[in-house]
Formats: structure tokens, C-alpha cells, sequence
């Protein structure tokens, strides 16, 4: 059995046309992370989150009234399938300090989910919370992890366009890789923001293990373009890229595929926990593909296309 | 399973040779050798995983973490600041008295700031005197200077003074150890974290009174008698008696009046006769109206000293403060001796809890709690449930999807993913590393990683046989051109991987260290165990077609 036969699409030529899709997502991306809009998970912009089980099915309304009474603004969503009577109360910072009402905000950490939940035990008596979990951060720790996690992006993005510059002998194939994994995780984000996800911890490592799959794919056909290098000195670079995609389509087909069709898995099945994390994992080898064939290859092309006339010989490449 | 097999040592036994046996092979390079060594190692890992979860009362190999079976997850702070202050009330309690001692005279001995103390109006004619019993006392790890003519300023230098923090987060974790203990947690994690050195992370997995762990690790149980020097219903009352300023070395406190809801006022010495380091026992007991109390009983040294000073002040009251607030003030009848009580308007459970942490010692300072995140155990089951329902829909629409397209081959693949995924249950189970949710989502990454790394063989060797190439060259050609691709693509996995083990926050790191075992798992599942497959079935005979 076979998906494709012989495959000979024109991606370097239709690249420049299918790059605008990329423009907008990026823009699109900025736009999100510039303007505020992305939103943050507890753990990295403090406060209180919590889930709390109910005993039958939750009036989120009354619910909201209950916590509201207490902590103005708090958010409150049904939280996984509505069968399992869960609730996700989110409070801010600035609720806890008027349910402690104590002078340093950092002494109390609990007061403000103590007040939520007295209230619901008060206000919503016929519907008792059989059992809840709770995530309180404190500002300290979350900006401290905020900070963390954009160095650590970066930095691991910068070790993966080191070891890739190193490895093919040539600084425009590692920075090729490195953009369209830059490309993958703004768009990634900008995407989430739009569905309405927030950026947790588990978000963040989504997105890392996106740098590396996107990165993976792109070193695939670049290994296939560096052997076929080595044997075709007399073709033209662009002609060659072009041939390293097709060569390695089929594969391309079935690794994202199958990882695709696995991780809607996870995120069809693996529950409320893993939903933001799965999307962004889902939304990931989707760019992750289309960046290495539309972004990373036509980079490098054109890097070689400007430097020498168009059809000059591939042999001229740093290889 | 023999119980045998349980045993640390006899595991450590197996996998070591399962591994030697692995590094003969690869130098051997002959079949039946690799087969058997490949096989074996498999099998070591297949005994290390046994039981992977709860089985008859015995526990499981693989640990679940926080969030799969519920618990409480603490990052605190140590104010270390409290210990500087304590240790600088020790200096200025010693100086007072080593002076008394000596008849030598003075004005005032007080502390100025967290590292500093200072000793003022000392009679001139014993300066020298003064600042010898200084020199001798203080030494080595403080600096004493000259202040006037008749004072002296002492601050602790910075050495002593990292070396105080540091011992003072130390002690604090001892002391969170030994609570925890008393709260039978199994597999507790108690370990500096983050960069500062002052922060302790606390994970108490599978605790079901999270109030109760909370209120344990949270009491700071710092216990002191004070004397008191008046006592009123009011602060502006008991303020009065001292011109309406709270002297230098005195503190109001509050305490539980006579009747409830009423409070008292209480203007004690700051300095004690007692602390709770002086400790050598405390316990539940009952009192004349058998009300529960709290019996101790102070050690040699403290109680010699207690005696001398309760003995000296008879008919006045001394407080028991316990974290800042008075629980009593009983009036000094007589010479109080080693065994103590404190009395309150405690419950049986209360009393309980308290003497346990009396008994595990204060924390050297107050913690502040920076994070907190509590798993309800039914919350983390129906997380497992999810995890694996996914893991399972995953993996057999890999499987299948292998079976479709590859054939036998696709069984050659499916070999090599379940190798893979035994070899990091293994390793998970064998370090004693913690399974998370998120770990779970990195083993459904590393089955897609696995899947990739058999695809770009396969239809490599499929490449090779349109080109008319032999099946045997054709598997040997598509493995060893695809060594290259596959050893670029972990390496980078891996460095991804590096910086988010850098996180050092539980769950991410779960991820990181089932991405890293993954990787390396791989290259030999998908690549060494699938090549000896191919080589092993194909044996010496000649073969015409490969079911691929």
C-alpha cells in the first residue's frame, strides 16, 4: 500500500504565494502577545484556581453569585465533561488580599479560596463541593516563572540553530530551521489565544516539545537534501530542495498523520488537564509541517538563489 | 513473581548485567548474540516494572506523581530574617548575663538591627572590661566595635551570617522531615528549590486531610515563657502603666481572656526563660478538670536555668507564647523544675497535633507560603482514567494504521514501539522518577517519535527495493542511510529537552525526564531491536520479497 506515488509538487514555486497564509498568523500572533490579549494560566500570573466537584450538577449562575459576593471578578467555567459536576473558579490576586484582608498579601495565600468556598457553603447549601483541588501562586513565583520559561524558549532555540549551523556547515540552514520554529511558536500562540486557551505550564511545554517536533521535521529533509547534495552536484539548489521534499513526502504524509491523529487522541480523551496542552500540541504538527516545507526550505533557497545566479550549480553550496 | 525479585538489590543485579550483556553485543555484532542480549535486557526491564501499580497490598514500581493520585504540592519561603533576629536575641541574652555576672554595669544591651546588636552606658571605669567578655564571647564571628565612649556596636560578619541562613533553611527542612514523618506520608519530597536558596519545595503525595498536612507543616510552633510585666483588657490601659510607649525590650502580645470572646493585653519581656529548642519531650495529657493539656519537659541545661530565674521572680506571672500569641499566664507559685504544662482551651485533636510538632521541634523561622496546589484524590483518578484512555485509543490506531500499511513489517514496528515503552516504564520505575500527567503526554510523544523513526526506514527500504535493490542490501541501505537523520533529530529532541528539565518544577519535569529516556529508548528500539528483527527473520536463507 502506498499514499503517494512519485510525488513532484512545486513547493519552492508556490511558496511565495502560500507565505502570506504565514504573514497573517504570525501578525496575527504578535498582535495577541502585544496587545495583552493572551491570557496566562494561574501559575504564571498569580492568584487562586480552583476545581471544585460537585455533588450533582453545578448552576454555574448560582455559583457565580455565591463568589462573586466575595471576590468580585472571579471566573467561573464548567470544567471538563458537564457528567463529572466540575467547576473552575478562577480568582485574582487582588481578591485574595480583600477576602484576607491582612497587610501583607503573601501571608495568606488561602484566604481568598477559604472565603470562595465558605461562600458556596453558605449561598449554594443544596449543592455541597464533595471534593476540590486548588492551585495558589503567589507573585513572586509567578513572574520569577514567567521569566523562566520565555528564557528557557529562547535559549533552547538558540542551542537547536547552533547544533543545526554546525551540523550542515552552513549558519542559513540552522537559522532556517530556528525561524520556522519561531514561526511555529508565535502562530501557536496566537492561535490558542484565539480558541480562548490560556498559556499554563503545561502550554509552555507543548510548545517546547513543538519547537523540537518542527525542528525534527525540518532536519529530515534537510539530511535528504544534504546526501542528495553529495550525489547531484550538477542541479540547480532550488531544483534540489524541491526534490528533497518529494522525496521525503510520503513520510512527511504518515509521521504527521499519524502523531496528528494520535494527539487528537489526547485531546479528544485525555480529559480537562491535558486539553490546552493537546490543542497546542494538535495546532503544532499541523505549522510544524507546513513551516518546514514553506518556510525553512524556501529560506534556505533563496539564500542560495540570491548569493549565486538562479540556476547556479548546488556543488557551490557550503557542503 | 518471587518476592526475591522485589528486592533493590537483586533488581540493581539483573539490569547491570542486562546492560553489560547489551555492550558485549554491540561489540560482538554477531546474531544469536545480539538476539539473546537484546532479549535479555528486555526482559530485565519487564522484571523491573513488576507490579506496575497497586497489587494486593503491595505497592506499585511506577510512581505516580501529585497530580495522578492527589496530594499537596508546597513551594514555601523561609523568612530567615526570624533566625538572624533569634540569634541576635541569644547574643544580647548572653552579654546580659555574662556582665551581671562580672558586676560589671550598664545602660542598655539591645538589638538595632537583624545582625546587629549594640551595648550602650557602660560604666566607664569597666569599658575594658566589657569589651573583653565581647571579644571572648563573640569573637570568632562577630565584629565588635567601639560606639562612643562607654558602648560597643557587635554585628555578625558575613560569613557567619550566610552561614546562618543557610543552616537556618537547612534546620527548617530537618524539622518539616521530621513532621512529615508524623504525618505518615509515604514518599514525601522535601527539597530546596528554586534560585534565591531560601525556598522549600514540599510534596506530600496521596494525602486525603489536606487541612490537616497544612496546618502541620504550616504552625511555626516557635514556643517561649516570657515574663509578663502587666496584664490589662486593653492595650491603651496596660499602655498607661508605662507612659503610653512599649519599652525597647518588652512586646504587647495578645492571649484569650477569662471568659470567651474577651481578649487580654500583655506587656511581656522579649527575652525568655524558655524556648522551644530547650525541648526534650512533649505530650498530651489531661488536666485537674480533665480538660486535655500539653505536658513538656524541658532538657538538663534549660531547666537549670529556668529554676534559677522562675525562683527569682515568684508571685508574678509568666506568659506561654506560642507563635506570637499567649495561650496562658499562670502566676509563679514556686520554683518551676523540668516538667511543665501548657494549658487552653484546646480540643483533644488540637492538643494532639500541637504536642506532635512540639516534639518535632520549632522552625527556626516563620515560612511563607509562595505556592500551593492541592489534588483532590478522585481528581487525580479520573485524570489517570483520561490518560490512559488516550494512551490506549493512541496506540492502537498506531498499531493498526502500522499493520495496514506496512504489513509484516508494520509487526516489526510494533515490536519496537512496545521495546520503547518498556524500556521508559522501566527506567521510570527504576529511578524511582515520578509518572505525571504531562509525563503521560510524553510517552504519547515519544510513541509518535518512535513512529517517525520507523516510517523514514521503512519507506527508505522501500526507496531502495524500486530502485531494484536486493532485500538484503535493500534493509541494510535503509538503515544506515537513515542513521545519520535519526542522530540529528534526537540530538536536537534532546536539547529541547535539556532546557525544560532546567524548569525544575514538578510537572514539567516529569515531562522532560520521560522525553529524555524516551529518545534514547528509541534509537535502540526503533533502530538496533527492528534492524536485528530484519536480520534475524531473514536468517541466511535467500528472499525475494519483502512483506513491506
Amino acid at each position: 500500500m502506498e499514499i503517494l506515488k512519485n510525488p513532484n509538487f512545486n513547493f519552492l514555486g508556490t511558496a511565495r504565494y502560500v507565505v502570506i497564509v504565514s504573514v497573517i498568523l504570525v501578525a496575527g500572533g504578535i498582535y495577541a502577545v502585544a496587545s495583552g490579549k493572551v491570557r496566562y494560566g494561574v501559575e504564571f500570573s498569580e492568584g487562586t484556581q480552583l476545581v471544585l466537584q460537585f455533588q450533582t450538577t453545578p448552576a454555574v449562575d448560582r455559583i457565580r453569585d455565591a463568589v462573586a459576593a466575595v471576590s468580585p471578578g472571579a471566573e467561573i467555567q464548567t470544567f471538563g465533561n458537564l457528567a463529572d459536576n466540575k467547576v473552575r473558579v478562577r480568582l485574582g490576586p487582588q481578591d485574595r488580599e480583600a477576602g484576607g484582608g491582612g497587610t501583607d498579601p503573601e501571608s495568606d495565600l488561602e484566604a481568598a479560596a477559604r472565603a470562595a468556598l465558605a461562600a458556596l457553603a453558605n449561598d449554594y447549601a443544596d449543592n455541597a463541593v464533595i471534593e476540590s483541588s486548588a492551585e495558589i501562586v503567589g507573585p513572586t513565583v509567578g513572574a520569577e516563572l514567567r521569566e523562566k520559561a520565555i528564557l528557557l524558549v529562547s535559549l533552547g532555540l538558540i542551542a537547536q540553530l547552533i547544533y543545526i549551523g554546525v551540523r550542515f556547515k552552513g549558519g542559513v540552514w540552522g537559522a532556517g530551521a530556528a525561524l520556522a520554529a519561531l514561526h511555529d511558536v508565535v502562530v501557536a500562540i496566537g492561535v490558542l489565544t484565539f480558541f480562548g486557551y490560556e498559556i499554563t505550564l503545561n502550554v509552555i511545554a507543548a510548545l517546547l516539545t513543538l519547537v523540537g517536533y518542527s525542528v525534527n521535521d525540518t532536519i529530515v529533509i534537510f539530511d535528504r537534501a544534504r546526501e542528495n547534495l553529495r550525489q547531484r552536484r550538477k542541479v540547480p539548489m532550488t531544483e534540489l530542495l524541491n526534490d528533497s521534499i518529494n522525496q521525503t513526502l510520503t513520510r512527511t504524509v504518515i509521521t504527521s498523520g499519524t502523531t496528528f491523529l494520535a494527539l487528537m487522541g489526547l485531546y479528544v480523551f485525555g480529559g480537562e488537564v491535558l486539553r490546552g496542552f493537546s490543542f497546542a500540541l494538535v495546532v503544532g504538527t499541523i505549522v510544524g509541517t507546513y513551516s518546514t516545507m514553506f518556510v525553512a526550505i524556501p529560506l534556505v533557497g533563496l539564500w542560495y538563489a540570491r548569493r549565486n545566479k538562479p540556476a547556479a550549480p548546488a556543488a557551490k553550496a557550503a557542503l | 513473581m518471587s518476592p526475591d525479585l522485589q528486592n533493590p538489590m537483586v533488581l540493581w543485579l539483573i539490569l547491570t548485567a542486562a546492560l553489560a550483556g547489551l555492550t558485549y553485543a554491540f561489540v560482538r555484532k554477531e546474531l544469536r548474540v545480539r538476539v539473546l542480549a537484546y532479549g535479555a535486557f528486555l526482559i530485565a526491564c519487564g522484571v523491573a516494572i513488576w507490579p506496575p501499580y497497586e497489587q494486593d497490598g503491595r505497592p506499585g514500581k511506577i510512581h505516580l506523581g501529585l497530580d495522578l493520585r492527589g496530594g499537596i504540592h508546597l513551594v514555601l519561603e523561609v523568612e530567615v530574617e526570624d533566625a538572624l533576629n533569634a540569634t541576635v536575641d541569644d547574643a544580647v541574652a548572653t552579654t546580659r548575663e555574662q556582665a551581671t555576672r562580672q558586676g560589671i554595669e550598664f545602660g542598655r544591651v539591645q538589638r538595632t538591627d537583624p545582625t546587629t546588636f549594640a551595648v550602650e552606658g557602660v560604666e566607664p571605669a569597666r569599658v575594658k572590661d566589657m569589651r573583653d567578655i565581647l571579644r571572648d564571647q563573640f569573637g570568632g564571628t562577630w565584629q565588635v566595635q567601639a560606639a562612643g565612649e562607654d558602648g560597643f556596636k557587635v554585628q555578625m560578619t558575613d560569613i557567619y551570617q550566610r552561614q546562618l541562613r543557610q543552616q537556618t533553611v537547612d534546620e527548617a527542612m530537618r524539622t518539616l522531615q521530621r513532621r512529615v514523618n508524623q504525618l505518615g506520608v509515604a514518599e514525601p519530597v522535601i527539597a530546596r528549590h528554586g534560585s534565591t536558596g531560601d525556598q522549600i519545595l514540599v510534596q506530600l503525595p496521596g494525602v486525603t486531610d489536606v487541612e490537616q498536612a497544612k496546618r502541620i507543616i504550616k504552625t511555626t510552633a516557635q514556643l517561649a515563657l516570657r515574663l509578663v510585666e502587666d496584664a490589662a483588657p486593653s492595650e491603651e490601659t496596660l499602655l498607661q502603666s508605662v507612659g503610653g510607649k512599649v519599652p525597647n525590650d518588652m512586646e504587647v502580645l495578645t492571649g484569650s481572656g477569662d471568659s470567651p470572646g474577651e481578649r487580654t493585653y500583655y506587656l511581656v519581656r522579649r527575652e525568655a526563660m524558655a524556648t522551644g529548642r530547650d525541648l526534650k519531650n512533649a505530650r498530651v495529657g489531661v488536666d485537674e478538670n480533665n480538660r486535655p493539656q500539653i505536658n513538656f519537659t524541658l532538657n538538663p541545661t534549660a531547666t537549670d536555668r529556668f529554676s534559677r530565674q522562675t525562683g527569682r521572680n515568684i508571685g508574678r506571672q509568666l506568659a506561654i507564647v506560642l507563635d506570637g500569641s499567649v495561650y496562658s499566664a499562670p502566676v509563679i507559685q514556686s520554683k518551676l523544675g523540668a516538667d511543665n504544662r501548657i494549658t487552653g482551651t484546646f480540643t483533644t485533636q488540637e492538643a494532639d497535633e500541637l504536642s506532635k510538632i512540639l516534639k518535632a521541634g520549632a522552625l527556626p523561622a516563620t515560612l511563607r507560603y509562595l505556592q500551593e496546589l492541592t489534588v483532590g484524590a478522585s481528581l487525580g483518578r479520573d485524570s489517570i482514567r483520561d490518560g490512559v484512555r488516550a494512551s490506549v485509543a493512541a496506540m492502537a490506531f498506531i498499531v493498526i494504521f502500522m499493520l495496514v500499511y506496512y504489513r509484516l513489517s508494520g509487526l516489526n514496528a510494533v515490536i519496537a514501539l512496545s521495546a520503547n515503552l518498556l524500556i521508559v516504564l522501566a527506567a521510570l520505575a527504576y529511578s524511582g522518577a515520578t509518572l505525571t500527567l504531562p509525563g503521560i503526554a510524553g510517552i504519547i510523544l515519544i510513541v509518535g517519535v518512535g513512529v517517525d523513526t520507523n516510517v523514514l526506514v521503512f519507506e527508505r527500504i522501500r526507496e531502495e527495493l524500486r530502485n531494484g535493490k536486493t532485500v538484503r542490501v535493500a534493509i541494510q541501505n535503509g538503515f544506515d542511510r537513515v542513521l545519520t537523520t535519526i542522530v540529528d533529530t534526537h540530538l536536537t529532541g534532546l536539547i529541547a529537552a535539556a532546557f525544560l528539565f532546567q524548569f525544575g518544577t514538578g510537572p514539567i519535569k516529569g515531562f522532560a525526564v520521560t522525553l529524555v529516556i524516551g529518545l534514547v529508548a528509541n534509537v535502540f528500539a526503533s533502530y538496533f531491536v527492528s534492524k536485528l528483527l530484519f536480520e534475524w527473520v531473514l536468517g541466511k536463507r535467500h528472499v525475494e520479497k519483502l512483506s513491506i
